[in-house]
C-alpha cells in the first residue's frame, strides 16, 4: 500500500515537473557597436555547448546578418534547437511570432556555425537562444 | 493516522491523474517537438523562414533588381508527394515575410476576379464618385514570380518509417526566363512503431 502511494505521488509530481528544462544559453549582439553578451541559464547545457564566436555583416539588400559559432563540449551527439531573434533600437523584438526554433544536431566535439538575416531594416540587435531538445532519438 | 495520510495521498494523485473528466485541450508552442514523422507545422514554419532569409540575403536578387523594389507574383508550389499539403499556404507565408521586409512588392493574380468585380461596381452602380473610381488597366505588372516544388522519399523497414522531404523554391525572371534565385530545405524524420496509413 505504501509503495503504491509513493508511486502515485511520484507520478503526480512528474506531471508538474516536466521532462527537461527549457532554460538555455543566449548570446546578444549589438550590430551598431559590435558588443556581444552571453547568458547561460542552464549549467547542464553550458557544459555541453559553447558560443565560441560571433561575427556580423550586412547583406547586399542592407539587412543585418549574424553568424554564431557553436562548439560541442561533449563527445556524444547533442540535439539542440536555436532561435535567432531581432530587436529594434528600442529593444523591442521585431516580428517575434514569425521567428522559429530550428533543430540543430551537433556531433561530438564538433563546431557549427548558424546564420540569421534580419527580417527588417530596423533590426539593430540580434539574439540567439539555444535550448536542449529531446535526445531520445 | 498513517492509513488516512496514505488514503489522502492516493485520492490526491487520483484527482490529478484523472482530471475533471472533460476533454483535455492545451495551448501549444508553435515549435513543439515532432509527434509524427510526417510534415508538421514547425517544419513548414522553418522552411518559410529559411526561404525568406535566403532570398533577402541573396546578392544576385539584389543585383537583378538594381536597387529597386521588384514586383513579384507567386505561383503556388507543386506538391509531388502523395500527402495532402496546402502548397499555396506555404508560398503565401513566404510572400508575407518578404512584404514585411519592405524589399519586394507583390501583385496577386488569384484575386484579379475580385478586382474586376469591384471596379465594375464602382463604374456601374453609381455609388462611387466617377472621378475617384478606379479604372482597369493601371495595375503593376509582375516582373518575377516565386514558385517551387515539394518532393519526398519514404522508406519503411520493419516498424521504422523514414521520411525525407525536400522543398525547392525558385525566383524566375518573367522577361528573360532566367532563374534568379533558388534554394532548398531538406527535412529528414524517422519514427519507430508509426502507422503509415497513406
Amino acid at each position: 500500500m505504501k509503495l503504491f502511494a509513493l508511486a502515485a505521488c511520484l507520478l503526480a509530481m512528474s506531471q508538474f515537473v516536466g521532462c527537461y528544462s527549457t532554460a538555455g544559453t543566449s548570446a546578444v549582439l549589438n550590430h551598431n557597436t559590435g558588443e556581444s553578451v552571453l547568458f547561460e541559464g542552464n549549467t547542464t547545457l553550458r557544459n555541453r555547448i559553447a558560443v565560441t564566436a560571433v561575427t556580423y555583416d550586412k547583406v547586399a539588400s542592407g539587412m543585418n546578418r549574424v553568424n554564431f559559432q557553436l562548439a560541442s563540449q561533449v563527445q556524444k551527439e547533442i540535439h539542440l534547437q536555436y532561435r535567432i531573434a531581432w530587436f529594434n533600437s528600442e529593444g523591442m523584438e521585431i516580428d517575434g511570432d514569425s521567428r522559429t526554433y530550428r533543430p540543430l544536431i551537433v556531433q561530438g566535439l564538433d563546431s557549427v556555425t548558424v546564420t540569421g538575416v534580419a527580417n527588417s531594416p530596423n533590426a539593430v540587435t540580434s539574439r540567439i537562444r539555444i535550448r536542449e531538445w529531446d535526445s531520445s532519438h | 493516522m498513517k492509513t488516512s495520510v496514505t488514503c489522502f495521498l492516493c485520492l490526491t494523485s487520483l484527482v490529478i491523474l484523472t482530471g475533471c473528466g472533460g476533454p483535455r485541450v492545451y495551448e501549444s508552442e508553435l515549435d513543439r517537438r515532432p509527434i509524427t514523422s510526417r510534415l508538421e507545422a514547425q517544419d513548414i514554419r522553418r522552411t518559410v523562414e529559411k526561404m525568406a532569409e535566403s532570398l533577402i540575403a541573396d546578392d544576385a536578387v539584389v543585383a537583378a533588381t538594381a536597387g529597386q523594389k521588384p514586383v513579384l507574383d507567386i505561383e503556388p508550389m507543386k506538391n509531388r508527394t502523395a500527402m495532402s499539403v496546402d502548397m499555396k499556404s506555404i508560398t503565401d507565408s513566404v510572400r508575407t515575410r518578404l512584404i514585411r521586409s519592405r524589399l519586394f512588392r507583390f501583385v496577386d493574380r488569384s484575386t484579379t476576379g475580385a478586382d474586376i468585380a469591384i471596379m465594375d461596381e464602382q463604374a456601374q452602380l453609381g455609388l462611387t464618385d466617377p472621378k475617384k473610381a478606379i479604372r482597369p488597366g493601371q495595375q503593376l505588372a509582375a516582373q518575377m514570380y516565386l514558385t517551387g516544388t515539394l518532393t519526398d522519399i519514404t522508406t519503411r523497414l520493419g516498424r521504422t518509417v523514414d521520411h525525407y522531404y525536400k522543398f525547392t523554391m525558385i525566383l524566375k525572371d518573367l522577361r528573360s526566363g532566367e532563374i534568379i534565385w533558388t534554394d532548398e530545405q531538406e527535412i529528414r524524420k524517422f519514427a519507430r512503431r508509426e502507422k503509415l496509413d497513406r
